[in-house]
């Protein structure tokens, strides 16, 4: 009776926070079904609409019963509207840009919160009563806890009473089984699909309001919280509502009873890893009957992507860039050579991302983990005063190879969307669980790095150490390059473009992954090295999924294919931290968010967005021109695009 | 090589696959000799494609087994029967379309041959590439992105792919899907032209739905419907035999 005794008060209370991921995952799924579209944004709309709530309420001064149905019945289906309307062409495009593109929406809506409510975080108390009262003698429970039950109970219930009851439901059923078929029945798959998109924003506000309710509100924390839904979400195989509803009680209830044995120790943040934890060991078992909804969907349109350049070209640009950054120290004073710096350094990690998202199509979102395993044992075995650097530096790289081809592991089932999640659920895993040991990273302290040290000569002033990051990225960027260009290069862009061709043609697809992901993880441990060396001092904060995130919307921005990709995005980085530009920090970020949604489908980036619309233009002009110069002509032009 | 006449090039025999309930392919046997361009017909949803998947290990048969020179390959994994000289092409087009055209050659050389990624026999590669490219008359696109080619350039491009893997067997999945009746006879032309010991090229069976086509280049037939094989014969047997007809030429034009 004991250990039980102890065990089901923690599984009552479980209860609370799995009924709000419940509705959270319904929301997810809601619209995956319906659109295609898998929504990494939703706990930044539920953050949204946090806010609001706040604003309405303790901003204006407004009643919570006027607040709440003017977010819940105005504010989010206007939301849900705007989403639905971006999202809709993207179906047709692959699983790769629309992962990038709702990263696009959640780093654009991050921006906005910050531009209108500021980085200090805002208490919102909950609607409900706070007041406590015992159960049972060993469960003390708040009227919050019951209400907020009841409330995502009902919601969740009403709304699969919706969908099995109603005409809407047979009509979103139809559509999830055959949108053609269910197009020429005289459903409108359109009509379906925004109402679901209204509904899974109004979920997404309850949620907002809940969750917050119990802690305090700020722009990144309801992002993961709301990542705790994605593996019930995909235990309902991101179809299933009610599976998806009981998965994340489960998932509550675990997430409460192991607070049992971990509530201090190492096993303190078993709490918060155990979601993680959860999505990616479902999805590294399960995998394998996990299909992606898209293929019912449109077919794939390929990327427009330009011409390579050639290589007198990348040797004039290259020749020219070396020139400027070894000049550059005598031109700027020594803080923004720091800057400058940050941007090299930035650069190099972004390359290897480049190599593993760009060429090999492997989308991750845990780049930054391996970043911390080189930043992390350069400051465990370099000496303080930097020799031995670059030996901590190689074991940094040879430490992240196995922990590469466990990232890679379920790229070997899963492709787009699900490998998404798996990376993310990783670095989220490796994050809670690993980073935020003391032993390793010396906790929220941190660990000091030092400048590094080679035979006794010291890169520690600013100048030496700018020269030794933009030598590694030379040595990087000219590496990727010959890469690219030569056999391996044309391998990765094989299995990027056509898997299944590249394996009947002879390409071990297995291996060339596994080995992709692990040669990029060390590179991006390497470069982490030099990334602590930078920083003077890391804590665990500096690589998590947030930073995962930003270094891949960069990329994208840049160029996800191009080796000039990584460049731009360092250049962008490096706006980012330019103390002049403070002042106007979330309109670079605002920019930043609103570019990758534009630039996502563009793999060789701005450049080539730019040539396909002047393109289009030029098309539409010429045909314009026919129009007027033989008006009756009646022969079809020939296509001139693909 | 020395004993190739011994066995054929290709015997599959005895292959079932069924995916739940359905039964794509129902003990169905075929032979390919090293001289023969076979064809492969039937209707929609009569196993063909199927039977490509299951030869080149993307699919894995509930039973049978599949030989290359009488090497048993059926446990063999896609790259492995790649290497062995298996190629194929698509359906729906599976270009590398964010590479040239001859980097999709040059790619596909790479991959069929041992070492080649390491760089080993770089000239040997770029020579076969462009010896392929000359063939197929694509020497002019070879600079352009595969992804931006027309399906009837693409499907060339597929073809010439399959040419540079080293191939002693090739797998052609209906080529002349959106080709206007030129360019299938262009390629008609062409694969009589690469095809066969005499050209020093491979075996080929080919899927195809353009009867005519069919009918045209292959010494020989097999006909399948609803996962059996229905007749096997030279296209004058095949064009005359009952069962056929009933279910799939309908009345001879």
């Amino acid at each position: 009776m004991g250990f039980f005794g102890d065990i089901w008060p923690l599984a009552v209370i479980g209860l609370f926070n799995g009924a709000i991921y419940g509705l959270a995952a319904m929301g997810v799924v809601l619209t995956y079904k319906t659109s295609g579209i898998f929504n990494f944004a939703y706990g930044a709309v539920a953050m949204f609409c946090a806010f609001t709530f706040w604003q309405l309420r303790d901003g204006w001064g407004l009643n919570q019963w006027v607040a709440l149905p003017i977010l819940v019945l105005v504010v989010a289906p206007l939301i849900g509207l705007i989403l639905e309307r971006l999202f809709r062409p993207v179906a047709a495009l692959s699983a790769e840009i629309q992962i990038v593109i709702s990263l696009g929406v959640l780093a654009f809506l991050q921006a906005l919160a910050l531009l209108i409510w500021g980085g200090s975080p805002r208490v919102l108390t909950s609607i409900f009563s706070t007041t406590a009262f015992d159960f049972t003698s060993k469960l003390r429970l708040s009227y919050t806890q019951v209400f907020t039950l009841f409330v995502a109970a009902a919601l969740g219930a009403g709304l699969w009473a919706l969908l099995r009851h109603t005409r809407l439901g047979v009509a979103t059923q139809a559509v999830v089984d055959n949108r053609d078929l269910a197009e020429l029945n005289g459903i409108s798959s359109d009509t379906v699909s925004r109402t679901a998109w209204v509904i899974s924003t109004m979920f997404a506000a309850v949620v907002g309001v809940l969750l917050s309710g119990q802690s305090r509100l700020d722009v990144y924390s309801l992002v993961l919280v709301v990542i705790f839904a994605f593996a019930p979400a995909v235990v309902g195989r991101l179809i299933s509502l009610p599976l998806a509803f009981a998965g994340a009680l489960a998932l509550g209830v675990g997430q409460s009873i192991v607070t049992h044995w971990g509530s201090s120790g190492t096993l303190a943040n078993l709490y918060a890893s155990v979601p993680y934890l959860a999505l990616f060991a479902l999805l590294l078992l399960y995998g394998n009957r996990l299909k992606e909804l898209r293929a019912a969907f449109q077919p794939v349109t390929s990327a427009p992507a330009a011409q390579p350049a050639s290589r007198r070209k990348l040797l004039t640009m290259g020749t020219a860039g070396l020139g400027l950054a070894v000049v550059l120290p005598a031109l700027v004073n020594e803080a923004r050579l720091g800057n400058v710096t940050s941007g090299v350094v930035f650069a190099s990690i972004a390359l290897t991302l480049v190599v593993l998202t760009g060429w090999t199509g492997q989308i991750s979102l845990a780049q930054f983990t391996f970043v911390g395993v080189g930043a992390f044992t350069v400051g465990h075995l370099a000496a303080t005063d930097g020799s031995g650097f670059f030996w901590a530096a190689a074991v940094g790289a040879l430490i992240a190879i196995p922990i590469g081809l466990l990232v890679g592991l379920p790229s070997l089932r899963l492709s787009g969307l699900y490998l998404a999640l798996a990376t993310m659920a990783f670095a989220l895993t490796v994050d809670t669980m690993v980073f935020s040991q003391r032993r390793i990273s010396g906790g929220t302290t941190g660990m000091s790095i030092p400048k590094p040290r080679i035979f006794g000569f010291s890169f520690a002033s600013t100048t030496r150490f700018y020269y030794l990051a933009v030598a590694v990225l030379a040595v990087f960027a000219v590496g990727a390059l010959v890469f690219q260009r030569g056999p391996i290069g044309r391998r990765l862009q094989m299995i990027r473009d056509a898997p299944l061709a590249a394996s009947t043609f002879g390409v071990n697809l297995t291996l060339t992954k596994l080995a992709v992901f692990a040669l990029s993880g060390a590179g991006a441990a390497f470069a982490g090295a030099m990334f602590g060396a930078l920083r003077g001092s890391v804590s665990p904060g500096d690589f998590g999924f947030g930073a995962s995130l930003g270094l891949l919307l960069l990329v994208v921005l840049g160029g996800r294919a191009l080796v000039g990709g990584a460049l731009i995005a360092g250049f962008v980085y490096m706006l980012q931290i330019l103390p002049g530009l403070a002042p106007y920090l979330r309109y670079i970020q605002l920019g930043i968010a609103v570019g990758v949604v534009y630039v996502a489908q563009y793999p060789d980036g701005p450049l080539t967005v730019a040539a396909d619309q002047s393109r289009r233009y030029a098309d539409l002009l010429r045909s314009f021109r026919q129009l007027v110069s033989r008006p009756v002509e009646s022969k079809v032009p020939e296509a001139t695009s693909g | 090589m020395a004993d190739s006449s011994a066995a054929p090039r290709l015997r599959a025999h005895g292959v079932s696959v069924h995916f739940g309930g359905l039964r794509a392919l129902d003990d169905v046997g075929l032979e390919v000799g090293g001289d023969d361009i076979a064809g492969l017909i039937g209707p929609n949803g009569a196993g063909k494609t199927t039977l490509f998947n299951v030869i080149t290990g993307v699919q894995d048969p509930d039973d049978g087994a599949v030989e290359l020179d009488g090497v048993d390959i059926s446990r063999w994994s896609p790259h492995r029967r790649g290497r062995a000289g298996i190629a194929r092409t698509f359906q729906r087009l599976a270009l590398f379309t964010g590479l040239t055209v001859y980097d999709n050659l040059l790619g596909t050389w790479e991959a069929a041959t041992p070492g080649a990624v390491l760089g080993r026999q770089r000239q040997r590669g770029r020579e076969r590439v462009e010896h392929v490219l000359e063939q197929l008359d694509l020497t002019t696109i070879a600079g352009r992105l595969a992804g931006q080619l027309s399906t009837g350039l693409g499907r060339m491009v597929e073809l010439g792919r399959a040419l540079c893997a080293n191939p002693r067997l090739l797998l052609l999945d209906e080529p002349s899907a959106g080709l206007d009746p030129d360019e299938t006879a262009r390629f008609s032309a062409i694969l009589r032209g690469v095809a066969g010991t005499a050209n020093d090229g491979p075996a080929v069976l080919l899927v195809e739905h353009d009867v005519a086509l069919v009918m045209d280049v292959c010494d020989h037939i097999t006909v399948l419907d609803f996962g059996q094989r229905i007749a096997q014969g030279s296209p004058s047997e095949i064009r005359s035999h009952p069962a056929v007809v009933a279910a799939y030429l309908g009345q001879p034009t």
